[in-house]
């Protein structure tokens, strides 16, 4: 045979090469699933390590098991439809507050701490011209009340006054 | 000395098939591939989201959820999901911003960090976005590893393990709702918290949301009220010029946003 | 502890509206790797010219021209494996191509045409391989035998199958070195997101520009590696190459100045953004650098009568770095418009490095990087006689005449 087969040769051999490779690396889940090569080629393992990520925000109920009492406090309040969560979660660990180890016993992963700020409380109530005037609660369409920050009392913590958790006022009793 | 035009045509044509054909035989002649081309659009039970613009009054509750929840970096510009501002001014200037994505929320009336007076605006709108988890996602069709895809329940994923980070999904992504992940170095985006709504949960973004700006649910099941905004009511989507079928419906939407 | 950023964030300053997730993704690297290629399809093509279409005063580059496509090849994939962020997943290129992707592609397109181009060089240089392999003993002599694949035959007979082969190869290459350059093109092209990227002219756009780039490599590199070595450089071979380039110069800027015409004239959506673009942000690269001393002066230069070997030094220099800022404004500039419309993105390269990310976005790796094509035409000529078979002063007068005399027959 003639020698300028000879480079023919090489390039089978790496062909060979590369569909041995592929036979060998190539994880077996992977297909085009549903017969869907063009959106659905994937590693099907893959979809189950996507729903096994960790739940972290657990919601009210998850709370509720050992605080029921600001539950009570905040079902019929203006503040009913916020997450404790929401103002509860700190996203610097340092700021972690919680007397008990939610982790360790219930495989509760964020950090729970306070945060009084002013800051917490402006991103819903700073009054800003194109704001949503109106909210719905378990009432129906109520005024959502708003504050200018610079001109209500400035400088304090609105929890100073304000119990938020039943968004009214503190009794002077506290 | 030369070729004649002929034979070079010829062997250019042969060169050409030569190059595409090897692999691409491998997986690309299946039958079912082709068959995905005429696919009528959505007849499966698939997941879509609602936002009402109207109701969003800013205040990244949904942003902050969405970063603890999906462990992406607080304090690191990227987000699965994030919230705009649009601010139309009286002289017709649109002011548009959304410092780190509005994870703190909308405090002040400075778009673009600069102080306005309220006396000057003529409109705003606060419209949350998040991946728009398209029918035919032009990211996905353009990962050349299938380390991202869609799922038959129609949320589009990423596979952190396979992918190369070549960016080009990135790029592809008409909404920008994708981004390089500080934690894996790969791509990443928002799965509509496909490990909560596959649990029975709701998304991160749409519990973390007091005033029911979001909400999430099955297409075609007549039961889901995301089926019944979109069935009853006039909705809107973002960008349908690029062809993706996106499948998260906006309620209010503006002239103004982009 | 170091202070984090998004991928991306380190290189990018924002104005105006961007998206939050919006940075410049890609980067130098993805400048620089249809630079490489633009100059591997060019370099070819060069080559080929002397292979399949017989111009004979081509032959003393047309070697060169071939072994630095080569070189350039080699270096073609290096670019892109810096700029993955997960390299050693590349692999799954090969493992699970997903062909509706452009880029998934790639592995077959560049395989095939380095099988091409090495098929190539291995019939050229095959007399000179054997001969090595029979005399030389040693390392460089297991080298040269290994090269010669096992095959010794060097007769009158298989030297003409040799012959008929390299024209084959040759001719087969020219497509394939246009595919490749032209896929680069598509790459871009069909990026719907990117206005300034998506236009079914990318491909050839970039193709021209690849081809003049290319050319203009070659003389150049021609005309250094000659005078380094003291060796009589052809004016005729010079000549001839620039009117190769004359040629893909004017279809360059023809493709080019449409593609600006028609956005112009349809003014779309993102013409407002774009005018900005290439009228003030990008007006000194784009019209200064990439129009005027990138092609329109060179094309002057070349037209005018009585050419001279600075003249076309400079000329092809001018265009290797008018090609260079191409693809700079082309990629660069085509992530600078924000997606929303309505917001600039600066790329600002990280100069010096501080950690490992903005030392491989910086220009150290890429400098090397552009230097090792030559590195690697250096070695090749020590073990390929890459430099050796060109014209003395006599073949030189002689395809001159030949030039000449093919002139004065046409008239
Ligand atoms: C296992 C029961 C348990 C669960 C579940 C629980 N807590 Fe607590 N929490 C406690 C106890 C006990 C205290 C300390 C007593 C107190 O101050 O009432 C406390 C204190 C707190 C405090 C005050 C911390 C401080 O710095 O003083 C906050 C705020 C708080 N919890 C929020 C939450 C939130 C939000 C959740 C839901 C994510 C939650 N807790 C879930 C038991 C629990
Ligand atoms: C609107 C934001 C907000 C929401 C929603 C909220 N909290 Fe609080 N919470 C606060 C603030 C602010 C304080 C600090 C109050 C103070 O210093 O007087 C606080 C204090 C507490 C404390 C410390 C003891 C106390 O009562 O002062 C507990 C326990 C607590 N919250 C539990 C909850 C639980 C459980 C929920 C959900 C049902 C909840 N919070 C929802 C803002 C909130
Ligand atoms: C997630 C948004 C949100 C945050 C954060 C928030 N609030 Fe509210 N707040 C509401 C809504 C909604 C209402 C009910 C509508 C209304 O009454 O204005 C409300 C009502 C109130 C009211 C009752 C007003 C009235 O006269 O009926 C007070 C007081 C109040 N909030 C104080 C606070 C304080 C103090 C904070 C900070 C710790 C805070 N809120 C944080 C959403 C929020
Ligand atoms: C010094 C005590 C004090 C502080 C601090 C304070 N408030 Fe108030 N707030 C009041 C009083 C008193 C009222 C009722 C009178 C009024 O409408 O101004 C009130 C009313 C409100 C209302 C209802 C307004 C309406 O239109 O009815 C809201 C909402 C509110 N506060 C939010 C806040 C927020 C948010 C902060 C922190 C940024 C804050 N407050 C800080 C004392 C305080």
């Amino acid at each position: 045979m003639s020698h300028a087969w000879r480079p023919v040769f090489v390039v089978l051999a790496v062909v060979a090469a590369i569909v041995v490779m592929r036979v060998i690396l190539v994880p077996s889940d992977f297909t085009a699933k549903d017969g869907d090569y063009k959106y659905q080629w994937h590693r099907l393992s893959a979809e189950q390590v996507s729903k096994d990520f960790t739940v972290k925000h657990r919601g009210r109920d998850f709370c509720g098991q050992c605080h029921p009492n600001h539950i009570e406090k905040m079902k019929d309040s203006g503040h009913q439809n916020i997450q404790c969560e929401n103002c509860h979660v700190m996203y610097e660990p340092a700021k972690k507050s919680h007397p008990i180890n939610l982790k360790e016993d219930f495989g509760y992963l964020l950090n729970i701490g306070i945060d009084r700020s002013r800051e917490l409380c402006k991103r819903c109530h700073a009054e800003l011209s194109y704001r949503p005037k109106t909210y719905t609660s378990s009432k129906g369409t109520e005024k959502f009340k708003q504050i200018d920050p610079t001109k209500h009392n400035p400088g304090i913590e609105c929890a100073m006054c304000h119990d938020v958790h039943s968004a009214g006022f503190k009794t002077a009793a506290k | 000395m030369s070729l004649s035009r002929r034979e070079l045509l010829k062997m250019g044509l042969l060169a050409v098939c030569g190059t595409v054909i090897p692999l691409s035989a491998l997986e690309i002649l299946k039958p079912e591939a082709a068959a995905s081309l005429i696919r009528p659009y959505s007849e499966h039970k698939r997941w879509a989201f609602v936002v009402d613009t109207t109701k969003c009054v800013g205040c990244g509750m949904c942003v902050k959820a969405c970063k603890l929840e999906n462990e992406i970096p607080f304090n690191i510009d990227v987000q699965r999901t994030w919230v705009e501002r649009y601010v139309q001014l009286k002289n017709g200037d649109v002011l548009i911003d959304s410092p780190h994505g509005a994870r703190n929320g909308y405090i002040k009336n400075d778009p673009q960090g600069k102080e306005i007076n309220e006396a000057e605006v003529a409109k705003g709108i606060f419209v949350p976005k998040l991946c728009n988890q398209c029918e035919k996602p032009s990211c996905v069709q353009v990962c050349p590893v299938g380390a991202t895809y869609k799922t038959s329940d129609g949320v589009v994923l990423v596979d952190k393990g396979w992918c190369i980070g070549c960016g080009y999904c990135i790029n592809n992504c008409p909404y920008l709702a994708r981004f390089f992940s500080p934690v894996t170095n790969t791509a990443d985006k928002c799965t509509f918290c496909y490990h909560r709504i596959t649990k029975g949960l709701n998304t991160a973004c749409m519990d973390a949301c007091a005033f029911g700006a979001r909400k999430i649910g099955m297409l075609n099941d007549p039961n889901s009220e995301v089926a019944k905004i979109i069935s009853t009511e006039r909705v809107s989507v973002l960008k349908p010029e690029y062809g993706n079928e996106p499948q998260v419906f906006y309620i209010g939407l503006d002239a103004i946003v982009r | 502890m170091e202070e984090h950023l998004a991928h991306g964030a380190l290189w990018t300053i924002k104005e105006g509206f961007t998206y939050p997730n919006e940075y410049i993704y890609w980067t130098i690297h993805i400048v620089v790797y249809p630079y490489i290629t633009g100059l591997v399809a060019g370099a070819f093509v060069l080559s080929s010219m002397y292979h399949v279409f017989g111009k004979e005063e081509l032959k003393p580059v047309a070697k060169f021209s071939l072994v630095f496509s080569f070189a350039l090849l080699l270096m073609a994939t290096s670019p892109l494996m810096l700029h993955l962020t997960q390299v050693f997943n590349s692999i799954n290129m090969i493992l699970t191509p997903h062909f509706y992707s452009a880029i998934a592609a790639f592995t077959v397109v560049y395989l095939t045409y380095m099988a091409i181009v090495l098929a190539e060089i291995w019939f050229v240089f095959r007399p000179y391989i054997v001969e090595q392999a029979k005399e030389k003993k040693g390392l460089l002599g297991l080298l040269y035998n290994a090269m010669t694949l096992g095959s010794f035959d060097v007769s009158e007979k298989a030297l003409q199958t040799d012959h008929k082969i390299i024209k084959i190869l040759a001719a087969v290459g020219i497509p394939a070195a246009a595919f490749l350059h032209g896929y680069v093109g598509f790459i871009f092209g069909s990026v719907k997101t990117v206005p300034l990227w998506k236009t079914p002219l990318m491909p050839f756009i970039f193709l021209m520009s690849a081809i003049i780039s290319g050319v203009s490599g070659c003389i150049v590199t021609y005309i250094v590696g000659m005078s380094l070595k003291r060796n009589f450089i052809c004016g005729a071979s010079i000549r001839s190459m620039c009117k190769v380039l004359v040629w893909f110069l004017v279809a360059a800027i023809v493709l080019e100045g449409i593609d600006i015409i028609f956005h112009a004239y349809t003014a779309e959506e993102f013409w407002s953004i774009m005018s900005e673009l290439l009228f003030q942000r990008f007006a000194f690269k784009m019209l200064v650098v990439q129009w005027l001393i990138g092609m329109i002066l060179p094309l002057i230069l070349l037209l005018l009568p009585r050419l001279s070997m600075l003249r076309a030094f400079i000329s092809a220099t001018l265009v290797l770095i008018g090609v260079f800022t191409m693809r700079w404004d082309v990629v660069i500039g085509g992530q600078s418009m924000s997606k929303s419309l309505a917001g600039f993105l600066t790329y600002d390269m990280p100069i010096i490095p501080h950690n490992m990310e903005s030392f491989l976005e910086g220009p150290i790796p890429i400098t090397v990087l552009l230097i090792m094509p030559l590195v690697l035409l250096f070695i090749f000529n020590k073990v390929l006689p890459v430099f050796t078979e060109v014209f003395n002063e006599e073949d030189c007068g002689f395809t001159e005449g030949l030039l000449s005399g093919k002139d004065h027959a046409k008239h």
